[in-house]
């Protein structure tokens, strides 16, 4: 064979390895509503920046699929017996996305970072002594060793450290800061690593090729074996839900992980597209104000939840998708139990009954809600329509969100149809709404027995004593109603038939690891 | 003139951002937010000095040119302003000029065929895409090449610098979709003010002359009927380069609408304070060019 015919030959088998190359790298898009606002983890976030950072990142323990907390980057967690100190065992081997090796030291390093005013961290109220209780220490006593000091038993310390808004406190390596100390890049140990973040329109992540995977065969949840089969994620910014849709349809976009009910419902009979449904841990329901003149009678709050259909409201606000849930745990939590199901009872006459005891007169009574999240405006609307059959005179005013929210801190509002973002541990749900009202005008519900119940199942470790006191909590609640929880909320993924292994899960963000992307050009 | 105009535009822009009820920092923190991190958000951002003091902190930065840090991006807002104007104006000007092109001589067209079925027909068509609103023509449009045919994408943008082939196909559809909804206005104006024009003295004199009925309408009535139009046409110019928002939103451009209603929403005050001052700065500019135009068209006016 003449050299030159062996130099065209050699020059085709590359083009045909370099093309088969391209061909095969995946990169499946998915749609977010709104761009990203950082890439320092669990700073100056908002729900799609946690959504990314938590490919990027991972702390030293996590949320399963079950929302009970694992172990991540550590190997084992011990507890010391009066709950103080908090010992993790580092796994081996483990990468940053810059080649060098976990150690303790990046483990104290990126601690005493968060934990720094000046980095403005998300959840440093968690741990300094505002929270639950305070790091008063973080200590390396080898390379594989940490060990956090609190200055008091903290049940909710695992917890808190696992929160997505606080980027699952990820670790970082310090070369994510540029020399001068200022924010570079996130050098995290998770199975993606940043890209190109184009603003306001798209952020990419490639796959960390030496990510290395726990010992698990799956993924669970937030830990596990979280294997990346795609080698690119480009998540697009899709602020309106109609032209998401239009770009699903069209192949724009293989995944959104959060389409409404209704969407759902038509997207199902598309032939090329597949659901994927998990309820999820946000509270919707109405709020009361205890304090206003009408509604501190317990007799008028208690009217208006047995006046309620919740079979019928939740169906339709759900699209038959969720669960009734008068309870502030919500059922995807492992503290969901027997007495959390118990509710109120739909009852027109004793409704009526308690409101000619406690001399209503058809007062007015103005409910706020907003349109900016449809299902707060649409909870108002049928509440307002099922409590005019007791006898109710409930007024709906719509607010934009915005200053909803700010009606709701400051508690200027009678009434308010609200959704609370999800808390993935029971006490975080019910801390959400108990509350000193004189110091924190936001909470619901201000009852001293509840919050000394509250502050005992805080400090609490064993789950096993945690039940009992949340099953008191939610007794209390129904006696006291400062407030009616009507259902949680579900996480509904739409995604092309290619898209394999992607689950919802009641954490309610997407996880890109452990999906592939089937050839569907046989 | 000018300063003080501007000083006291700055003063309007200001002064009604913060009328907005809303806390920057609430809508950052959310519903878990305790007191002291709320605190703590409002000191970051120097929302706890009083108004004034807060107007003269951002006044100064102005005026050196310095419009300060987006609230929710911590990106320099001027930065941010140049990026997604830019995305704007390219789909504005090129959707003003090709609607301009179509809709001055069909507005000739129908002034010259008057209360013919043409010129009833051309009527028509304009007021039903002035009536049509732009996001759902827009929807529609999608449906159509993107969904359907799947000749056009759905979402995306890329710039020209980047790769000018691929940018055309991404802005193809927001540019239609506004050809259309200003074609509307345009043709109407054009038609209305020929109609006018077309009945003076000099386009009968200048028929009687022997002209054909095409120089007639485009030497010499064209030229005093386009005035009214021009000026519409900078008007719906001033207009749209403050933003097409809701196209932005179909077409996920990231445009400066599409940054002002996002700064809205999360009170990004010193994004919307740089977004307004823009917004009315190039009204005034396009509004000024098109006076310094007008004798172009219209020798009788002066300067």
């Amino acid at each position: 064979m003449n050299s030159y015919v062996k130099t065209a030959l050699a020059v085709a088998l590359s083009a045909c390895t370099f093309s088969m190359a391209i061909a095969q790298d995946k990169v499946i898009s998915v749609g977010l509503n709104g761009d990203i606002r950082n890439t320092d983890p669990g700073v100056n976030r908002d729900d799609n920046t946690d959504a990314v950072m938590m490919h990027i990142v991972e702390g030293l323990v996590a949320y399963r699929e079950d929302t009970s907390i694992a172990p991540m980057l550590a190997s084992a967690v011990a507890v010391s017996s009066d709950g103080l100190r908090y010992t993790f065992s580092l796994r081996d081997g483990v990468h940053f996305q810059n080649g060098q090796l976990l150690t303790a030291r990046d483990v104290q390093w990126t601690w005493r970072r968060y934990l720094d005013p000046k980095t403005q961290w998300r959840c440093l109220a968690e741990f300094d002594g505002r929270g639950a209780a305070k790091i008063v220490d973080v200590a390396t006593p080898d390379p594989k060793t940490v060990v956090f000091t609190l200055d008091q038993a903290n049940g909710l310390f695992l917890a808190a450290m696992a929160r997505p808004d606080c980027a699952g406190s990820g670790i970082l390596h310090p070369d994510s800061l540029a020399a001068d100390g200022s924010w570079r890049a996130p050098i995290g140990t998770g199975p993606f690593t940043l890209g190109k973040w184009q603003k306001g329109q798209y952020v990419e992540l490639d796959r960390f090729k030496e990510y290395t995977p726990r010992a698990e065969a799956e993924a669970d949840g937030y830990t596990g074996n979280k294997q990346a089969f795609v080698d690119k994620v480009r998540f697009e910014v899709i602020p309106d839900s109609a032209s998401a849709k239009a770009a699903l349809l069209s192949g724009g976009v293989d995944l959104l992980p959060d389409v409404t009910a209704m969407d759902a419902a038509q997207l199902k009979q598309v032939k090329n597209l597949q659901i994927q449904v998990s309820p999820i841990m946000t509270i919707s329901g109405l709020l009361f104000q205890t304090r206003d003149p009408l509604l501190k009678d317990v007799r008028i709050r208690r009217a208006v939840a047995l006046s309620l259909d919740y079979a019928q409201m939740v169906a339709a606000l759900s699209d038959g998708l969720s669960v009734v849930n008068n309870s502030v745990i919500p059922t995807a939590s492992p503290y969901y139990d027997d007495t959390a199901r118990q509710g109120y009872t739909y009852n027109l006459d004793e409704a009526r009954r308690l409101l000619k005891e406690a001399g209503y007169g058809g007062e007015k009574i103005r409910m706020l809600v907003n349109k900016r999240y449809p299902q707060m405006f649409d909870m108002g609307l049928l509440s307002q329509a099922m409590t005019q059959a007791a006898g109710l005179n409930i007024e709906m005013e719509t607010l934009e969100w915005g200053t909803q929210l700010e009606r709701y801190q400051t508690g200027s509002y009678q009434m308010m149809s609200f959704s609370y973002s999800g808390r993935f541990d029971a006490a975080q749900s019910y801390e959400s709404v108990i509350g000193d009202k004189q110091k924190e005008p936001r909470k619901v519900w201000d009852n001293p027995e509840a919050l000394a119940i509250l502050r005992e199942a805080q400090r609490e470790v064993d789950p096993a004593k945690r039940q009992p006191l949340f099953d008191k909590l939610h007794t209390l609640m129904l006696k006291d109603v400062p407030m009616v929880v009507i259902y949680n909320g579900t996480a509904i993924g739409a995604m092309g038939k290619r898209v394999e292994g992607y689950r919802s899960w009641p954490v309610a963000k997407p996880r890109l690891w452990g999906v592939k992307l089937a050839d569907t050009s046989k | 003139m000018a300063v003080p105009t501007l000083l006291l535009i700055s003063v309007i822009v200001f002064a009604l951002i913060r009328l907005i009820p809303g806390d920057p920092a609430l809508l950052m923190l959310g519903d878990m937010a305790d007191p002291q991190s709320l605190a703590d958000m409002r000191s970051s951002l120097g929302l706890d000095h009083s108004v004034v003091t807060q107007y003269l902190i951002w006044i100064k930065s102005v005026l050196s040119g310095d419009l300060g840090m987006s609230i929710s991006s911590r990106q320099p807002v001027l930065e941010l302003l140049i990026e997604r104007f830019s995305v704007s104006a390219t789909v504005v000007l090129v959707a003003v000029l090709l609607a301009t092109l179509l809709a001055v001589p069909v507005g000739l067209l129908a002034a010259w065929k008057q209360n013919s079925a043409l010129d009833l027909g051309l009527v028509a068509t304009a007021t039903l895409l002035l009536s049509v609103p732009s996001f759902w023509l827009g929807l529609l449009l999608l449906y159509v090449f993107g969904i359907q045919l799947g000749w056009l994408p759905v979402i995306g943008y890329v710039g020209f610098a980047s790769d000018p082939m691929k940018a055309v196909t991404y802005v193809v559809l927001p540019i239609i979709t506004l050809t259309l909804v200003e074609f509307g206005a345009i043709a109407r104006m054009a038609r209305a003010s020929t109609i006018e024009v077309l009945r003076l003295e000099y386009i009968a004199h200048a028929r009687a002359k022997g002209l054909s009925e095409g120089a007639v309408l485009w030497k010499h009535a064209l030229r005093n009927a386009f005035a009214p139009t021009w000026t519409l046409i900078g008007l719906i110019l001033g207009n749209l380069l403050g933003g097409i928002a809701v196209l932005e939103t179909v077409f996920t451009l990231p445009g400066i609408g599409r940054l002002m209603v996002d700064a809205i929403f999360s009170r990004d005050y010193p994004v919307l304070q740089g977004c307004l001052l823009l917004v009315t700065c190039i009204y005034v500019l396009v509004n000024l060019l098109v006076d310094l135009l007008y004798p172009l068209f219209d020798p009788r006016v002066k300067l």
